[in-house]
Order: structure tokens, then C-alpha cells, then sequence
């Protein structure tokens, strides 16, 4: 027993709580490395952007490695990450390229080429080159796919056919567009009503634009409502802004809370929100099975009222269909404020999202 | 005379009476305020060289006509995400990359009730322009409503985005990236180093410090402790945009589930973040993405991040695995002990005694 004591005494001192911290330190905070030889300031010169036409691609890069380059890789892929998967891209065709001219590191020919596949080949040699090499490919039938970019994925190799380990790697960039962007699917289109109430997909509403809260008291919170449906088939989403001044008489300003307030009888307050609220009893959740479209945080939280000019107040990032939001405004004021005719004119703005 | 002055008494009681009612009515506006705009357009246009598109702009109001004014107007950025800050004051400074000198609108329409109207707009580059990116926005507003106190107005946007191709200059640096909690989960959202609600998205945060907007494309690899890989394939599948000199932090799904929905009578794609299949655990990921304009140089930015994922009920488990094997262990230590000493129990107190 002894013996054993002895023994795991010693790694009792090296396991101590604080090596063990160390090493769970370690184990968080240490990313893993990598190393991948890029070639250099790599481009992609599409002499013609518009889908679908015949033109020519001019591809350039420095060689990084003093090894003899006996092949370039092109591979014509969606993704530019080697390691993925090649999904060609739509409408692609550079089997019937040619290699109309290059400069740098010369005397390449094409050994083989399918329609997103083309190998460069040459007698192996080490490039003396300095600066950028480009290659020119003319006959190349650009994608025909406006949303997406496309990548070559290159690589260099010792052997001529393109086969062994690689030497340099590197993707360039490019991507088809029209002088008038001309849409694959339906044309993304952003709908939006308000008024004092809106039927959910827009094709009515009350007609009314204003909303009358009635007499201010200092016991008493004034609450109104109003709604606005907003729907867009964009990737982007949309966003809801509400620009506007306080309520004010003249000179006399009510003022709005700049963070989630609950409403306050006896104080100036002038507030929205886009939920359901039971303090004072007003609005509603918003309506619709699209999860995507969302009431901004602030002015998300029931019984608490905002109002900043300018703040967005729904949005949604990406595509979401028409959804139904109950604006409910509350006004509070204090015995001392001035008599008036107290009014703001609210500007809901809806727009798509970049 | 007595006659006269009852009259008067009466013209003006009615006055009085009419004043008093009239404005208490709702007043059914003359016009409607729902519409459907398209929310984005973009354009490459070569120095020297213009564009002529449509503007469809639909009133989905059947009962009364959309009346809007249109007006052009510079955005810049509200935050991190994609929503335009509209520069709406008439006397806000031009900005660097204003397309308003370009881009041409009609100022005015009115659309009849349930139909549609198509505007002509042009883009026009003078010859000798610098390349870069462009951007303005279209505004379409509804009058400014009369009465109550809280008027509502509403207004839609189109943005409007011009590449001019050349050389530009591009700078696009990493600031954060790693697991995300989306705006549709129940916790507020932004980036996580430790959760304990199953993260639904990654996220990246670049900074664009050059002269054009920029929409990198790439993936993201995570992978568990056991080496469990999961990949995002398309980092940027909204094409969304870091603007000129925006802090810009895209959000990608880690697993995502596409449907087909049915927008306003046609169909569209609507992209959704579900649960992932992540374990409690440790993760690291890395990010590889790609940027470059046409002819301009293909960069790369990677990172490496990690984050763990503890859900509460593992917690829980973990610790009651711990004090299982805590009190176990005991026991089982102290059964050895009696087994090594014939009978003979060891304790602090006894060994004091001793």
C-alpha cells in the first residue's frame, strides 16, 4: 500500500487542478492549423459577363513554388473550395475553348477539355517567370445562371497529364450578370399595406390612415391601433421602418421612450409596440405561418413601448410570406402638459433587403 | 332684427355642431396604400452606356386607386445586417457612391384599383466614370394622411444597385465568425462561444473597406470531437451584400430545408434553418471564402472558430454522472481498503488518533 501511495503521489502532483486547467485551456483555445501552398494574386477576366454567350475567359496567377509545373488543372465548379464537391455550372461549356494566347510562364497547350474540365500541359520546368501568368481561353460558353457565382478551381502539378500530388492550388471568381438582370423564376416582388386595419393579404383595408386616441389624461393611457401586411418572395427579405416625429402641439412634445418602456400613467409618453399587449389591453401577435417574418426585438415585447424614428420594426431575412402586424401605440401624459391638439404623422417603410 | 340675430344664432350653432361632428367620422381616404414593388434591381453598366428597364408597380387594393410619388433617394447602412438606412432628408449630402446623378424616374402615378402600371426607368453612365459599385433607392410614397392624431403613411422601395466593371479596389477583413443564434430562435440573437440551445446558423463578420459592394461565396466545415464533419456548402446563399464601408456579418444555416411556397399566386423557394444534428459537445469550424470582381483579383478569408453546445438537460446528466462516480468510487475505495487491511477501516479521525 505503501508502494502504491508513493507511486500515485507523484501524479497526483503532476495531475494537479491546475495543469488540468492548462491543459483544458489548451484543448479550447488552440485552433487547428493548416497548411495550403495558394498561388498568387489569382484572377479571372471574363471578357463578357452576359449569360449564355460565347467569349473568352482570362485567367491569371503567380506560380508560388520553385518546382517544375508540368500541368494546370482548371476545373470549372459552383463551389470554389477544392475539397467540395464539382457541381458544374449551369450552362458551362468550355469544351471547344482554346488557348488563344499566355504570357509568364509559357509553352502550355491543351492536353485535354470537357465541358468544365480543360488541362494545360507542357514539358516539365521550373517557373522563372516572376510576376503574374495568364492564359486565355477563347470559345468559352459562359454559365447561364445569374444568382450564382462560379469558381475554377486550379491546381499545378510536376506530371504533364495533370496527375500526382499537387504543387500550387488556388480558385478565381466569377460570375454571370445582364445589363438588365433578367430573373430564372418568378421576378421578386414586395408587397406591403397599412391602414387602420388590413385584410392579410393586402386586397383590402379600411381605408383609414389616422387613428384618433381621444382626450389626454394624467389617469388614464390613450391606446390605438393600426396594421400592416408585408410579404416578399426576395431572398433577401424586407424590412419595416417607422419614421416620424413625437406627438406635438406646436411646440409641446410628448416623448417617446428610446428602450422598451412600460407604459406609465402621469408621465409624457408616446410608444409603440407589435404584440399583444394586456397592460394597457392592446394589439395583437402577429398573424401568419411564416416563421421567418419577426417583429424587431424592441418592439417585440408586450407591454413595453418604444418609439425611435427611424428604427426598424419587422423584418425578415430571407423569403417569407405575407404576414399581418397589429401596431399598437399608447399615450401617456402628466397633469402639467399644455393643452393642444396633440399629432404625429407615422411613415411605415417597407423595403427589400441587400 | 330679432330675426336676423336667431339666424346667425342658428347658422353658427350648425357650424359649431358640424365642426364638432364631421371630424369624428371616419373619413374614407381617397386613395389606397397597397402595393407591390420590386425591391431590388441590379445592373452592370460599362462606362459610356445606359439601361432601360421597367418598374411594375401593382395596387392591390380593389377599391380604390394607388396614388404614389416617386423620388430618388441615397441609402447607406443601418447596421450588421442587410436593411437600408434611407438618407430621406432632402438636404442630406450627396454620397461617394450616390447612383442618383444616373438614374431616372418618373415622379408620379396613379394606378387604378386592382391593376398594375409599368414605368420606364433608365441608368446611364457617362463615358469615363470610375468602376465601382453604385446604389440609390427608388421611393414610392402615398400622401400624407389628414386628421386624428397619429397619421399613418406608406411608402415602398426599390434599391437599385449599378456595378460600373474595371479595376477597383477590394478589402474585405475578418472580424468575427463562429456559431449564431438566428433571430427566429428563442434566445437573443448573435454570436455564441458557449450555448445551451442548439445553435441553428454560423455566421461571419466582414469588413469592407473598399470601393465596391461585395458578396463573397464559399463554405463553412464543422466538425465535432469525434471528427464528424457537416457542410455548409453556400455561406452567402441570399447573395446578400457587405455595402461600401459596412461591417457586414452574413448568416448561413447549418442545415437547411427548402420548400416550395406559394407567393401572391406564384410559386417560390423559401430556405429555412431547422435543428441541426448536433451532439452536446465541443465544435470547431472552419471558414474558406472567395471575393473578386470581374478582371480583379480573386482573395481569399479564412478563419477558425469554436463553440460548445451544453443543453441544460446534459448538464444535469454530466453532474449526476459525476457524483455517481464520485460516490462509487468512495465506496469502492473504501471496500478496497477494508479488503487490504483485514476488517480494518481507514479514516482522517482514526489516523489521527493514531
Amino acid at each position: 500500500m505503501y508502494h502504491f501511495h508513493a507511486h500515485t503521489f507523484l501524479w497526483r502532483r503532476i495531475l494537479s487542478e491546475e495543469t488540468l486547467s492548462l491543459l483544458l485551456a489548451f484543448f479550447v483555445f488552440v485552433a487547428p492549423a493548416s497548411a495550403i501552398t495558394r498561388l498568387q494574386e489569382r484572377s479571372l477576366l471574363m471578357y463578357t459577363s452576359t449569360p449564355g454567350v460565347t467569349t473568352t475567359y482570362k485567367v491569371s496567377f503567380g506560380y508560388l513554388s520553385p518546382t517544375a509545373v508540368g500541368s494546370v488543372d482548371m476545373l470549372f465548379c459552383n463551389d470554389p473550395i477544392p475539397y467540395m464537391p464539382c457541381v458544374t455550372p449551369t450552362g458551362l461549356d468550355v469544351s471547344h475553348a482554346t488557348l488563344s494566347s499566355q504570357s509568364g510562364e509559357t509553352n502550355f497547350s491543351i492536353l485535354t477539355q470537357n465541358t468544365n474540365h480543360i488541362i494545360l500541359s507542357r514539358a516539365p520546368t521550373v517557373p522563372l517567370a516572376s510576376g503574374l501568368s495568364s492564359y486565355t481561353l477563347s470559345g468559352v460558353v459562359n454559365p447561364t445562371d445569374t444568382s450564382q457565382p462560379f469558381s475554377i478551381r486550379l491546381r499545378t502539378h510536376s506530371t504533364m497529364n495533370a496527375t500526382g500530388p499537387q504543387i500550387d492550388a488556388g480558385s478565381v471568381r466569377g460570375q454571370v450578370l445582364n445589363g438588365i438582370e433578367l430573373q430564372a423564376q418568378v421576378p421578386p416582388q414586395l408587397i406591403f399595406c397599412l391602414a387602420q386595419t388590413v385584410e392579410y393579404n393586402c386586397v383590402g383595408t379600411n381605408d383609414v390612415y389616422y387613428t384618433d386616441m381621444g382626450q389626454l389624461s394624467a389617469s388614464s393611457t390613450l391606446t390605438a391601433q393600426s396594421q400592416m401586411a408585408v410579404g416578399t418572395n426576395a431572398s433577401g427579405g424586407f424590412a419595416v421602418t417607422a419614421s416620424g416625429t413625437p406627438l406635438a402641439a406646436g411646440t409641446n412634445v410628448i416623448d417617446s421612450p428610446t428602450t422598451p418602456t412600460v407604459s406609465k400613467k402621469g408621465t409624457n409618453q408616446f410608444g409603440m409596440n407589435l404584440v399583444a399587449n394586456n397592460d394597457p389591453t392592446v394589439g395583437e401577435d402577429p398573424e401568419g405561418p411564416f416563421t421567418n417574418a419577426v417583429a424587431s426585438a424592441d418592439y417585440g415585447v408586450p407591454n413595453k413601448y418604444k418609439f425611435v424614428s427611424g428604427d426598424i420594426i419587422a423584418y425578415s431575412p430571407n423569403v417569407s410570406l405575407m404576414k399581418k402586424f397589429t401596431v399598437s401605440y399608447i399615450v401617456n401624459s402628466s397633469k402639467d402638459l399644455r393643452a393642444g391638439v396633440y399629432t404625429t404623422t407615422i411613415t411605415y417603410l417597407a423595403s427589400g433587403r441587400f | 332684427m330679432k330675426r336676423l340675430k336667431s339666424i346667425v344664432m342658428v347658422a353658427f350653432a350648425v357650424v359649431i355642431a358640424a365642426a364638432y361632428t364631421v371630424p369624428t367620422l371616419p373619413a374614407s381616404a381617397a386613395t389606397s396604400s397597397a402595393m407591390s414593388i420590386a425591391p431590388k434591381k441590379n445592373y452592370v453598366i460599362d462606362p459610356g452606356k445606359s439601361v432601360k428597364d421597367k418598374l411594375t408597380i401593382r395596387n392591390l387594393d380593389r377599391n380604390h386607386p394607388l396614388e404614389l410619388s416617386l423620388r430618388v433617394v441615397d441609402f447607406t447602412f443601418t447596421d450588421d445586417g442587410g436593411t437600408p438606412k434611407l438618407l430621406l432628408d432632402e438636404n442630406t449630402p450627396q454620397t461617394t457612391w450616390s447612383l442618383k446623378p444616373f438614374l431616372k424616374v418618373p415622379e408620379g402615378v396613379t394606378i387604378p384599383a386592382g391593376g398594375s402600371k409599368t414605368l420606364n426607368m433608365s441608368v446611364s453612365i457617362p463615358a469615363g466614370h470610375g468602376a465601382g459599385s453604385y446604389y440609390s433607392a427608388i421611393v414610392y410614397s402615398t400622401g400624407a394622411p389628414g386628421g386624428g392624431n397619429v397619421g399613418l403613411s406608406a411608402s415602398g422601395v426599390t434599391l437599385v444597385f449599378t456595378q460600373i466593371p474595371g479595376k477597383v479596389n477590394e478589402k474585405l477583413t475578418l472580424k468575427n465568425f463562429g456559431a449564431y443564434i438566428l433571430p427566429m430562435q428563442t434566445q437573443k440573437p448573435g454570436y455564441v462561444f458557449f450555448t445551451m440551445q442548439k445553435p441553428q446558423g454560423m455566421a461571419y463578420t466582414l469588413q469592407n473597406d473598399g470601393n465596391v459592394t461585395e458578396a463573397p461565396v464559399g463554405s463553412i466545415t464543422i466538425k465535432d470531437i469525434f471528427g464528424n464533419e457537416q457542410k455548409i456548402t453556400n455561406v452567402n446563399p441570399t447573395g446578400s451584400l457587405a455595402l461600401i464601408g459596412q461591417t457586414r456579418t452574413f448568416t448561413s444555416c447549418i442545415k437547411l430545408q427548402s420548400q416550395n411556397v406559394d407567393f401572391n399566386g406564384d410559386k417560390s423557394k423559401a430556405n429555412n434553418c431547422v435543428e441541426p444534428d448536433l451532439w452536446p459537445g465541443i465544435y470547431t469550424a472552419t471558414l474558406d471564402v472567395f471575393y473578386g470582381q470581374n478582371g480583379n483579383m480573386t482573395q481569399e478569408v479564412t478563419g477558425t472558430a469554436m463553440f460548445w453546445y451544453l443543453p441544460g438537460w446534459f448538464i444535469i446528466l454530466v453532474i449526476v454522472v459525476l457524483l455517481v462516480a464520485f460516490f462509487g468510487g468512495r465506496k469502492l475505495w473504501y471496500n478496497l481498503q477494508e479488503k487490504l487491511h483485514g476488517g480494518v477501516r481507514l479514516n482522517k479521525k482514526s489516523s489521527r488518533r493514531r
